[in-house]
């Protein structure tokens, strides 16, 4: 891989990971449907994992595994730390998710609506 | 060694994955178990903490690999102090509710035990841990476990309280893992005294940056001004001793996760003045909004939100008698604020608007929950000779040496605004009549046993302010000492390296 | 116009984060030897696992991984304590909608080949790409492709719970063992075999077998709770 594409690569993984969070932030801040903020919120949440994967690459990386078939120095295998992290990140997001998307059900119960307008018993 | 502070986590969650397989065969295991569990780790974090007041601070490797390259645990005078204080906030927040969910079903019952227990073993993972990720993890199970905590009655309002809590979270919990990303970009580490350590490497800019998502993403937890938008919500909506749990366990957490940002891991000098400044706006709002409450627990929350600024002031003022100050103000609050919300739950328990209105004349009625309340009220403001006013002076005396005028009379006029709201509540108790329509609801006994624990502590500190301050001021040595920690951490990976 | 404070607001986030973030990574960290070398060192040498992303998860961040299962775990209580209702029809469904002949016949075709596959994954954890979450996950998304497809299936929610229960009870007991065994918590105490041999890595490969475990009847237990809310 040359210099150049390796640069574009760089920069296309990390202005598309900004890129994601924003527009995860802008879904989070101005919908008014609880489904669509929840949106938003996993939105944020992939642009953050791909920051975090973008970070760990290297120029002409491999993946870190041994495997045969897969034999190369471990100088050109890109940072295995940020992708354990990405795994562990990736479970607690769904697991908010989750919660998020229950409580989404039990205010639809009570409210009969997704509106967060008329969701307003306590103040926002 | 006298114990093991991975047992501290290991267990709650070994009891946590075991609650479902018994409760299938014996019903009442379901709310013990939690018991059994708080009471174990109070007993061994209470031995550690004796042990490492006198000794060493004990530093526990995770899966063999040492400091910076395996998870560490670390149980300073600090951590250790904090712990404990917390696992015993989460024994008397369990006392309480043990028999109170007698008319609760099964289910329920039974994730509320499960989840109460959760929230102190994250709370005190997120203060023993070496790791910032590993804190981020655990600040992740506290706050789960706080959503479902929060939504916990199906009939108020709790479902909206805890998504706005979930929202804030969630948005904390991206910025704290952005903190982390830039963190780990630059240095290629993720063990706290490796960073400490290595963190004059980076540039500025990227260390404001980080400690600002940073700020981001802890403030949620440790209730700093613009962020502590769900904490009356919340406090309101969740059944009365979460409220006190969240007070004394989640708050704290989130403080100690602050605090060791600011004096061990960034070297930024300015950020002391930062946490003077953001002390102060989030106490005078805080304590402003509280005077215009008409509901209990929401005037309790915004008190709780008001105490946190005056602890932030106290850790900005920077020297080690700050720190001390800072330290006796958490303790204390610790213990004030959970009887508040205790007695204060009972005070309006069968009232459907909390409404401080409601609690006209109950002093004859209850008059040990009454009493207790007062109590509470008189010691947070700072009268003597209780136990809140010996942090309130030690604040007041740190600054002074500082000659931090400015904070002094801030503090002065916003315990008068304590005052007044405190006193009108007092007031309403003891010397109006009671309304018919108020149905008065005896404590139960074990209920009154957790409240007269925490009364009596505050006495005894009152009158004898010295048995806690050797501890505290081993504490506050432990937390500006950065280069021992580091040392602590990282030498014991010289010496034993594979 | 409060999207239109916001468009600003964020322009000028975005801003910000894109003159900060640009250059993160760009030449590596400042500091040289972080723990990547480390761990990429130790994983061949010492603990005899390929998959250094296995071994880092399970093994060096293994306290992470113990947490994360937990953090799952309670979202799964926490969505049983949320929607709980007094009166619980258990087995009638909320979202149903008749499926197609095709998509019926298909379904039951794939389902084994799903499960296969995630058992695989999870199975071959330390040697090739994959791994506990991962295959969990498939194995999730076959019960949830039955469960789509047939109105009438139904999975026990007890064997779930005790799935899930006995999976995190091992992965804390096994994490203890090593404690009692004179070394630390979550420690290698089994022999380690040779690199790229099935039974190799020690204990790494069984606890990911255990998150697998777990992580399928979690999800497959959150699906079914949400499927089973009825109005």
């Amino acid at each position: 891989m040359n210099n150049e594409l390796y640069e574009i690569l760089r920069y296309g993984i990390l202005g598309g990971s900004i890129l994601l969070i924003l527009i995860g932030l802008y879904a989070a801040l101005t919908k008014r449907s609880l489904i669509k903020i929840i949106i938003g919120l996993s939105i944020v949440d992939g642009g953050i994992h791909l920051l975090l994967i973008g970070i760990g690459y290297v120029k002409n990386g491999t993946a870190p595994i041994f495997s045969p078939g897969f034999e190369n120095s471990t100088a050109n295998m890109v940072d295995p730390v940020p992708q354990a992290l990405v795994l562990t990140a990736i479970v607690i997001g769904f697991a908010v998710t989750a919660v998020a998307l229950s409580l989404v059900i039990r205010l639809y119960r009570h409210h009969n609506t997704l509106e967060i307008d008329e969701i307003k018993n306590l103040k926002w | 060694m006298v114990g093991s502070p991975v047992l501290l986590i290991a267990i709650p969650l070994l009891a946590a994955f075991l609650i479902p397989l018994i409760g299938m065969i014996w019903k009442e295991s379901v709310r013990l178990i939690p018991g059994l569990v708080l009471a174990f780790m109070l007993v061994s974090s209470a031995s550690m903490l004796l042990y490492v007041t006198n000794n060493s601070t004990i530093i526990e490797t995770i899966a063999g690999w040492q400091a910076p390259w395996g998870i560490n645990l670390v149980f300073s005078p600090l951590t250790g102090f904090l712990a404990t204080l917390m696992i015993f906030l989460g024994f008397i927040v369990w006392l309480f509710s043990y028999r109170f969910k007698r008319n609760v079903d099964f289910e329920p019952a039974k994730k509320y035990f499960i989840f109460l227990m959760m929230l102190v073993a994250g709370a005190v993972g997120i203060v023993i841990t070496g790791d910032i990720f590993n804190q981020f993890v655990f600040i992740e199970i506290t706050s789960i476990s706080a959503y479902a905590l929060t939504a916990f009655y199906t009939g108020r309002n709790s479902a909206e309280a805890s998504f706005k809590y979930l929202l804030m979270g969630s948005l904390s919990s991206s910025a704290l893992l952005i903190a982390i990303a830039i963190i780990y970009s630059q240095l290629g580490t993720l063990n706290m005294a490796d960073i400490a350590d290595k963190m004059y490497l980076m540039p500025t800019g990227y260390k404001i940056t980080a400690l600002i998502f940073f700020f981001m993403g802890i403030g949620i937890e440790a209730e700093i001004f613009p962020l502590n938008g769900w904490a009356p919500d919340a406090y309101t909506e969740a059944p009365g001793p979460i409220g006190a749990a969240f007070a004394g366990i989640v708050v704290k957490a989130g403080v100690y996760a602050m605090i060791r940002l600011v004096f061990t891991l960034f070297d930024i000098p300015n950020s002391m003045q930062f946490l003077v400044v953001i002390g102060l706006v989030t106490l005078i709002v805080a304590e402003t909004s509280a005077i215009k409450q008409d509901k209990l627990k929401r005037m309790l929350a915004y008190s709780s939100i008001g105490q946190m600024g005056l602890v932030f002031v106290a850790f900005g003022i920077g020297t080690a008698e700050g720190v001390f100050a800072a330290l006796f103000l958490m303790l204390n609050h610790a213990i004030i604020k959970p009887l508040l919300f205790l007695s204060g739950s009972y005070l309006v328990f069968n009232s459907k608007e909390k409404k401080i209105s409601e609690v006209n004349g109950l002093g004859k009625h209850m008059p040990i929950t009454s009493l207790l309340f007062a109590l509470g009220a008189f010691a947070i403001v700072g009268l003597p000779p209780f136990s809140g006013f010996w942090s309130k002076l030690s604040v007041l005396t740190a600054a002074a040496n500082e000659g931090m005028i400015l904070i002094i009379a801030l503090v002065l006029i916003v315990s008068v605004v304590e005052i007044v709201y405190y006193f009108r509540v007092v007031n309403r108790i003891y010397f109006f009549e009671k309304s018919d329509n108020v149905v008065v609801q005896k404590p139960r006994i074990n209920a009154m046993i957790a409240m007269l624990i925490l009364g009596s502590i505050i006495l005894v500190i009152g009158f004898d302010p010295d048995i806690v301050s050797i501890y505290l001021h081993k504490a506050s040595h432990d937390l500006m000492n950065t280069r021992e920690y580091i040392d602590n951490v990282l030498s014991i990976g010289q010496s034993l390296t594979k | 116009m409060k999207k239109l404070i916001v468009i600003l607001l964020l322009a000028v986030t975005g801003y910000f984060m894109v003159i900060s973030f640009m250059d993160l990574g760009k030449d590596g960290p400042v500091v040289k030897n972080g723990v990547k070398d480390f761990y990429l060192d130790k994983t061949v040498s010492e603990l005899k696992v390929a998959n250094t992303i296995t071994s880092i998860v399970v093994n060096f961040r293994g306290f992470d991984t113990l947490g994360e299962v937990t953090v799952l775990f309670l979202a799964a209580t926490a969505l049983g304590g949320i929607l709980y209702k007094k009166r619980h029809h258990v087995g009638e469904r909320s979202v149903l909608f008749p499926s197609s002949t095709i998509v019926k016949a298909g379904s039951k075709l794939l389902f084994p080949a799903i499960i296969l596959l995630g058992v695989y994954v999870f199975v071959h954890g330390h040697l090739s790409p994959g791994g506990g979450f991962q295959g969990g996950t498939i194995i999730a998304t076959g019960f949830l492709l039955m469960l789509l497809a047939y109105d009438n299936f139904s999975v026990s929610h007890k064997v779930l719970s005790y799935i899930e229960s006995f999976a995190g009870i091992f992965f804390v007991l096994f994490g203890l063992s090593g404690m009692f065994m004179g070394k630390t918590f979550l420690e290698n105490f089994m022999p380690v075999g040779n690199l790229n041999d099935l039974f190799s890595g020690g204990i790494i490969p069984i606890i990911y077998i255990l998150v697998g475990f777990k992580v399928a009847a979690e999800l497959t237990g959150l699906i079914y709770t949400v499927l089973n809310e009825k109005e």
